[in-house]
């Protein structure tokens, strides 16, 4: 093949691969970058949303430098996020370690655990409305029942921090645990098996041959489950709203109330922009420190 | 003409190009009135219950027949969404002609040009169908900017058997009977005596948008929240610390669920219809849902009073909003569904109070529990319109921020009256500076 022709080859397969891409970015650009850039120039201004808004440079930010509530809805999420992450990933590790020996009825089990994946986070929430209502709900009706007492899980800080954490692993658990069980069936049984005949119990095996294999996949799981834990939304605003008394209030439900409920659009607009910078600024040191991350590509 | 690998693969890629192009085109756009190209036809943009929503046809139908030519399209939207959808249309230069707010939503649009002036539009004189008080709650500057369409307010629902298990059988049947606030605290204590813990003597509907709903313990006590200007805070005072104080032990006494605070996500209507509660204050909406759904016996009394009767001016204003296309039949659309029959029988319907100065003096009959139209009636009559203008202010959404944070903190944070009193005093100054 000639040299003109190759190019002419190389620069067709270019413009086809362009073309293939051109629907994912033409849909980024207009539903992401596009109001990104828009929350961006908002959050410069003091807007209603009406009309034009009024300039005020870093104005929005300044504010949120002395404002308690961004201050409590920022360590609302990154508590959120320490207890959220690390939970859902171990539990989710653990249904697959056992989802993926042998077990008796195991699909019935891994539908079980994957089902909550199928319902929308409102819907997860106002079931978790009715399992945690503390007048009426199951919950303190089954703890009333066996001579418990009965647990403020609306009214109390703590409790209703407790609440979101639980609905939230259960919404999240199965999704760690199909990731998990997919890399752990993509590993080579010759591993294990070698480490049994050099005498490694469950544990060390476990510790030191799973784990590390399963790096890839813990990866992903890590910054999947930060973002989704920085960006929580609907379990928050569902369930507890961000009470009582802002111990639920986190950075996007803080966000909302302001842009939408105060019509303080500017000042929402800057609360999302920090919480795009704190992601983004997570996912890099993550991105460049780890060393479990795949490496092709 | 042979497929070959490269040009199927440009073909899909051109084909993947175009689609989202040709979806962005077609189907997503927000009905608005660019939607009814038409300038005989109205687009009216709503939330309803069933009964609300068959009261609109039903005025829908009867303006068309009355007007040859005109169409009314009606959007019906879930309440969660209306005003998300309403402001992204307004801010997209694509709103409906018509829509509804609540009263204390109003201001928002009205105050900041996204609606109609009707002065001009309206015949004069075209106030006086309605009640101060109604037409007080749709005025900017003392312009008109919608129709006060219907209105509510919170009166009480009890359980019978409850309250006669706690000795409480004299329980007031006329508005100038109704239990002043000592009185009303002795019950609440008798039934606080006779319940279990786990029950509660009554539940105040202040959840969700209801925090204003607050501000009737205030009137209640002689106070307001805005000055006689509405530009300036007017809540320190003697009524307004009475009704921070006199709220404030509705939990320190255990009379109220103690998740029922102005944030929770539940409604404690919710503990009434599961028996919880004893008593909730309530709109006259929730009477065909009880009717339907309750099984023990149940009847309604008025509001405690202290200086004066007070409630809220719930319900919902029709406005018209700036950029509709056909003024002059929009605004015949709110003065005929504003008329005495349309508006009887979407009130009646719907277990609503009518806002024409008319009705409201001869009464209504609600088609579900007529006999409880008197107190529902009776309790709209002691909202004056000193009261319902303020809650018509711009600022109203900055200002509910306020008293949901303030109101939050003293009921269940156990902050003092007095810095109550100085939050919600300060915060509504910022609120209305904005």
């Amino acid at each position: 093949m000639s040299r003109p022709t190759a190019s002419r080859q190389r620069r067709a397969e270019a413009a086809t691969a362009y073309a293939f891409l051109a629907p994912n970015v033409l849909v980024l650009a207009l539903f992401v970058l596009l109001p990104l850039g828009w929350a961006v120039g908002l959050s410069f201004q003091r807007t209603d949303g009406f009309g034009a808004g009024r300039w005020i440079g870093f104005g929005n930010y300044l504010r949120l430098v002395g404002d308690p509530l961004f201050w409590r809805s920022t360590l609302n999420t990154v508590a959120f996020t320490v207890i959220v992450t690390p939970l859902s990933m171990a539990l989710g590790l653990g249904a697959a370690l056992l989802l993926n020996a042998a077990l008796p009825a195991r699909p019935v089990f891994r539908s079980v655990l994957i089902m909550p994946m199928a319902v929308s986070g409102v819907a997860t929430a106002l079931i978790g409305l009715l399992v945690f209502d503390q007048n009426n709900g199951i919950l303190n009706g089954l703890l009333g029942a066996v001579g418990l007492p009965r647990i403020d899980w609306q009214s109390g800080g703590a409790a209703a921090f407790a609440s979101v954490v639980l609905i939230t692993l259960w919404w999240r658990v199965g999704f760690n645990m199909l990731i998990y069980l997919a890399g752990l069936q993509g590993l080579d049984p010759g591993l294990q098996e070698a480490a049994l005949l050099d005498g490694a119990g469950w544990w060390q095996r476990l510790w030191y041959l799973t784990v590390p294999l399963l790096g890839p996949a813990s990866f992903f799981l890590l910054i999947i489950n930060v973002i989704y834990s920085f960006s929580v939304f609907d379990i928050v605003f569902v369930l507890t709203g961000g009470g009582p008394q802002n111990a639920t209030s986190v950075l996007v439900t803080y966000a909302y109330d302001t842009a939408f409920v105060s019509r303080d659009q500017g000042y929402g607009a800057a609360l999302g922009v920090v919480l795009l910078i704190i992601s983004l600024v997570f996912t890099a040191v993550q991105w460049r420190t780890s060393r479990n991350r795949d490496q092709t590509g | 003409m042979p497929l070959t690998r490269r040009r199927f693969l440009t073909g899909a890629a051109a084909t993947a190009t175009a689609l989202p192009l040709a979806a962005a085109g077609c189907g997503f756009a927000p009905a608005g009135s660019k939607a009814a190209a038409n300038p005989d036809t109205l687009t009216f943009t709503t939330w309803g219950t069933d009964a609300e929503l068959a009261g609109f046809r039903a005025a829908i139908a009867g303006f068309e027949k009355a007007n040859s030519g005109a169409k009314v399209n009606l959007n019906a939207v879930p309440y969660e969404q209306m005003f998300t959808d309403i402001d992204a249309q307004l801010q997209t230069g694509n709103p409906p002609d018509v829509f509804r707010v609540p009263y204390y939503t109003f201001g928002a649009y009205a105050g900041r040009g996204q609606l109609l002036d009707l002065s001009s539009q309206l015949p004069s004189g075209f106030g006086d169908r309605f009640t101060p008080a109604a037409w007080a709650a749709v005025q900017n500057s003392g312009k008109p900017y919608g129709v006060p369409h219907h209105t509510d307010t919170s009166a009480i629902l009890y359980n019978t058997a409850l309250m006669k298990g706690a000795g409480i059988t004299d329980i007031p049947t006329k508005a100038e009977d109704a239990w002043t606030w000592d009185e009303f605290t002795a019950v609440a204590r008798k039934l606080r005596s006779s319940l279990p813990a786990t029950k509660f003597p009554f539940g105040y509907n202040w959840q969700g948008n209801g925090v204003t709903r607050w501000l009737n313990l205030l009137f209640q006590a002689d106070g307001r929240f805005l000055d006689e200007q509405l530009s300036g805070p007017a809540i320190n005072s003697d009524a307004g610390r009475a009704a921070v104080e006199f709220s404030k032990d509705f939990f320190t006494q255990k009379f109220v669920p103690p998740n029922s605070s102005v944030k929770a996500t539940t409604y404690v209507a919710d503990s009434w219809y599961a028996q919880t509660t004893a008593m909730v204050f309530s709109g006259a909406f929730a009477i065909p849902d009880a009717t339907e759904n309750l099984k023990f016996e149940w009847g309604a009394t008025y509001a405690p009073r202290k200086v004066r009767g007070g409630g809220d001016f719930g319900g919902n204003a029709l406005v018209v909003t700036a950029k509709a296309k056909n003024p002059k039949l929009a605004t015949a659309f709110l003065d005929f569904v504003t008329q005495a029959d349309p508006m009887r029988t979407f009130c009646a319907g719907a277990s609503l109070l009518p806002t024409r100065r008319d009705l409201s003096a001869d009464g209504i009959e609600f088609k579900i529990r007529p006999e409880l139209s008197p107190v529902f009636v009776g309790q709209s009559r002691v909202v004056r319109a000193t009261d319902s203008a303020q809650v018509a202010s711009p600022s109203m959404s900055g200002i509910i921020t306020v008293l949901k944070d303030q109101l939050d903190k003293a009921f269940v944070g156990g902050q003092s009256t007095a810095a109550t009193i100085s939050g919600l005093s300060s915060g509504i100054a910022q609120a209305l500076q904005k």
